[in-house]
């Protein structure tokens, strides 16, 4: 590499930071597979994982007390559902708990003496449902399917007895509530998880990739060589192809992440695909500054990568998009607004799943532009400064 | 020899800065800093709109009956389903319930008046919940509404079949206790593996292929199992106490037995994948980003029935997919060892698997062991 004569433009600055990292990768297999095949697999192991969308067959038991044909007919009608598999009728209450424990079964169906008689009688049979509520999200699957065959089973009952007993006397519940999922209607896990997983994966890997990138110059003692000699302006421009490698590379892989699921499972983004991938650049940009800021700060490459972890790690439980965060405590709410991804998943859910306006979607673009803001405004200042001052380099 | 490496081990901890934070500082901050994302625990209350169509007194009263209920909370009153998609849209709403035009006529004559419920997929898993409650509680306050029907027509037959719900276990039934277990697990497998892989990558540099005794590797796979079951401790003993978490459910001796065998495949696992890194920050840049993976495999929040048989396989290779399945049963479920047999087997298979490789590659350093490509 021959050194140019005079401090480089900033033009030219950037062609160098990008190629210097181009030629780095090339001669680091893992570095290069951290923008590469690392992706790729824990992409492709999470959209296997959840492929089924919808859970089928989930294990119940049911502990059949009565043993009258009203009961023989429930456990019919519960096994041909198709989300659920009668795979143990045990004797007893004792029995059928310890196959929850043992994850053979994910709710007990109790079926009581004497239900026979009390439905003959018109009046109401309780059945009590049993379910693990540590494993809720398939047990709270299987309750809900249970509830609709018995409520569907006594509607059937209901129809069978106006014949036997005076007709009128048996009328319908005076209010129902018909429950309609909109923007989903499959009610699929895949939709909803895939599509938040993959953008929480990207950011990480790629806040990941950048922090190890900008932290390997002062690791190694190379920053002073790259940016000593250039005016300010030319050393941004030179970060900046730097970073740019890595959004090129992460925003390639977010197309294909939305394709996977846009195109090969059929879920169609709904609002406006560019204002999609607006979202994931204003995103990459809010992280790499970040990782600037960051790398700036505590000036040492295993520091910056552990505070990625907890920073970029965290980010599903706390976007808000999975698991409530309005009621949680006030830092849990400070933090979640604080992480550029918490503003990814409502444009995301804007406009892949509920066809939103492009326009209604700009506020989280404009947050996200907040944090390049503030990162670079503070990262990129102590970072170039840190290009003269080769005491701070070589920290471990 | 077992007892000075064992030393040793907590000396090259306690000097490195960057391993004490990730095998002892990191359990204490993510010990407080997960749960408050759960600190909501079930979402209280569920913001709805209403679009009353009908302008009745049945409506009316079915209206401000929602407002009381528990699981949801109005937050507007619109003139038109479209304003309520619009509320919808932009978040404002979770739900909206449309009581439709004609809803008391068909009431009053003794037919079944049908409210419109619609909740937002675009969050599946926050309001699936949710929505079931506002439904049943919907159709309950029917019972209360109907007393005109009942005053023309007498009272409706009850339905032929009832059906009352249990939760088992995790009673409370908050997002934090359901899924916190299965996330205390995976911080104490990834800060031991990254944390012990941190530690062996710098020898590496320092002082060039590792090779112990294997007296000398049990001392310091000893003294890695006794951070470890710190943390179990710390966290069975004292987090999920103080979080209120379902805990001590089963017997302290399942709970000492499943705990160790967890911590000692982390432990072999972590020294296996130790002895392929050369480079001392490439552990952190690898492995952080398998967090997320690695807990959804764990099929805690989603079931192995719901994922392929040949995912469900390779992901007991991770000592994580049985540990969290032990540790939630024997915290939350109170399950003995004998039912979670398959899960300790399981372990026990991965610690002699991992364990063998560490004996391999730390204690018979083939002649050909240059050639393998270490990372980094």
């Amino acid at each position: 590499m021959a050194e140019p004569s005079g401090p480089p433009r900033p033009g030219a600055a950037f062609r160098e930071g990008w190629h210097r990292e181009i030629r780095f990768l090339q001669s680091s297999f893992w570095d290069r597979a951290l923008v590469g095949w690392i992706p790729l697999l824990l992409m492709a192991v999470m959209a296997i994982q959840l492929s089924a969308g919808v859970m089928r067959d989930l294990p119940i038991a049911v502990v059949d007390q009565d043993g009258g044909a009203t009961a023989r007919e429930l456990v019919r009608r519960l096994d041909a559902a198709p989300g659920l598999r009668v795979v143990a009728r045990p004797p007893d209450m004792h029995a059928a708990e310890r196959l929850v424990r043992s994850r053979d079964a994910y709710a007990i169906l109790l079926i009581p003496r004497d239900t026979q008689r009390t439905v003959l009688r018109g009046q109401t049979a309780s059945l009590t449902v049993f379910y693990n509520a540590s494993y809720s999200t398939a047990s709270g699957a299987a309750v809900r399917e249970i509830g609709a065959v018995v409520q569907s089973y006594a509607v059937q009952l209901a129809k069978d007895q106006i014949a036997t007993i005076e007709p009128g006397k048996v009328r319908p519940p005076p209010i129902t509530a018909q429950t309609t999922i909109l923007f989903n209607p499959q009610g699929s896990y895949e939709l909803q998880l895939v599509a938040l997983i993959h953008p929480a994966l990207l950011h990480l890997i790629f806040m990941v990739a950048v922090a190890s990138a900008l932290g390997r110059e002062l690791r190694d003692g190379t920053i002073g060589g790259w940016l000593g000699g250039m005016p300010p302006p030319s050393a941004v421009a030179a970060i900046a192809g730097k970073v740019a490698v890595y959004i090129v590379a992460f925003m390639a892989w977010s197309a294909v992440a939305t394709g996977y699921l846009a195109e090969v499972r059929g879920w169609p983004v709904l609002g406006s695909p560019l204002m999609l991938f607006a979202g994931y650049a204003a995103m990459y940009l809010a992280y790499a500054s970040v990782a600037l800021l960051v790398t700036g700060l505590t000036l040492s490459m295993s520091k910056t990568l552990s505070m990625t972890g907890l920073y970029a790690g965290a980010s599903f439980a706390f976007a808000g998009a999975i698991f409530p965060i309005e009621s949680a405590s006030l830092f849990a709410r400070l933090w979640s607004a604080l992480l550029p991804y918490t503003a990814f998943a409502k444009l995301l859910a804007e406009q892949w799943m509920m066809g939103s306006p492009a326009a209604a979607s700009w506020p989280h673009i404009a947050i996200m532009l907040i944090f390049l803001v503030v990162g670079a405004g503070i990262g990129f200042p102590r970072y170039i400064a840190a290009a003269t001052t080769p005491a701070v380099w070589g920290c471990r | 020899m077992i007892g000075r490496a064992f030393l040793a081990t907590f000396r090259a901890i306690l000097t490195d800065s960057a391993a004490l934070m990730l095998l002892i500082g990191s359990a204490i901050l993510y010990s407080f800093f997960y749960p408050s994302a759960y600190s909501g625990e079930v979402p209280t209350r569920m913001p709805v709109a209403v679009v009353d169509l009908d302008h009745s007194g049945t409506s009316r009263s079915l209206v401000s009956k929602l407002s009381a209920l528990q699981q949801a909370e109005v937050v507007a009153r619109l003139p038109s389903p479209d304003d309520a998609l619009r509320w919808i849209e932009s978040r404002r709403a979770s739900a909206v319930v449309i009581i439709p035009e004609g809803f008391e006529r068909h009431i009053l004559r003794g037919e079944q008046g049908t409210v419109a419920l619609y909740g937002s997929g675009a969050y599946l898993l926050r309001s699936s919940t949710a929505l079931t409650g506002v439904g049943a509680a919907l159709s309950a306050l029917g019972r209360d509404a109907a007393t005109d029907q009942a005053m023309a027509l007498g009272a409706p037959a009850p339905p032929a079949l009832g059906l009352i719900q249990r939760p088992l276990f995790n009673t409370r039934e908050g997002y934090g206790s359901t899924v916190f277990p299965g996330v205390t697990f995976i911080i104490i497998h990834q800060t031991l593996l990254i944390g012990l892989a941190l530690l062996a990558a710098t020898m590496r540099e320092r002082h060039g292929p590792l090779a112990f005794n294997p007296r000398d590797l049990l001392g310091i796979a000893l003294a890695f199992f006794a951070i470890g079951a710190a943390n179990v401790a710390y966290f069975t003993g004292f987090v999920f106490w103080f979080q209120d978490m379902p805990r001590a459910a089963g017997s302290l001796g399942a709970l000492a037995l499943a705990g160790a065998l967890f911590v000692a495949a982390t432990v072999t696992a972590a020294l296996a994948l130790a002895s392929f890194f050369k480079t001392r920050e490439r552990p952190l840049q690898l492995w952080i980003v398998t967090s997320v993976p690695i807990y959804f495999l764990s099929g805690l929040s989603w079931p192995a029935e719901a994922t392929p048989d040949w995912l469900v396989l390779l992901a007991r290779l991770l000592p994580t997919t049985p540990g969290i399945h032990l540790m939630v049963g024997v915290n939350q479920m109170g399950a003995s060892l004998a039912e979670q047999r398959t899960d300790l087997l399981n372990l026990v298979a991965l610690i002699l698997l991992y364990g063998t490789v560490t004996i391999v590659r730390y204690c018979m350093p083939s002649p050909g062991h240059n050639l393998r490509r270490p990372i980094g």
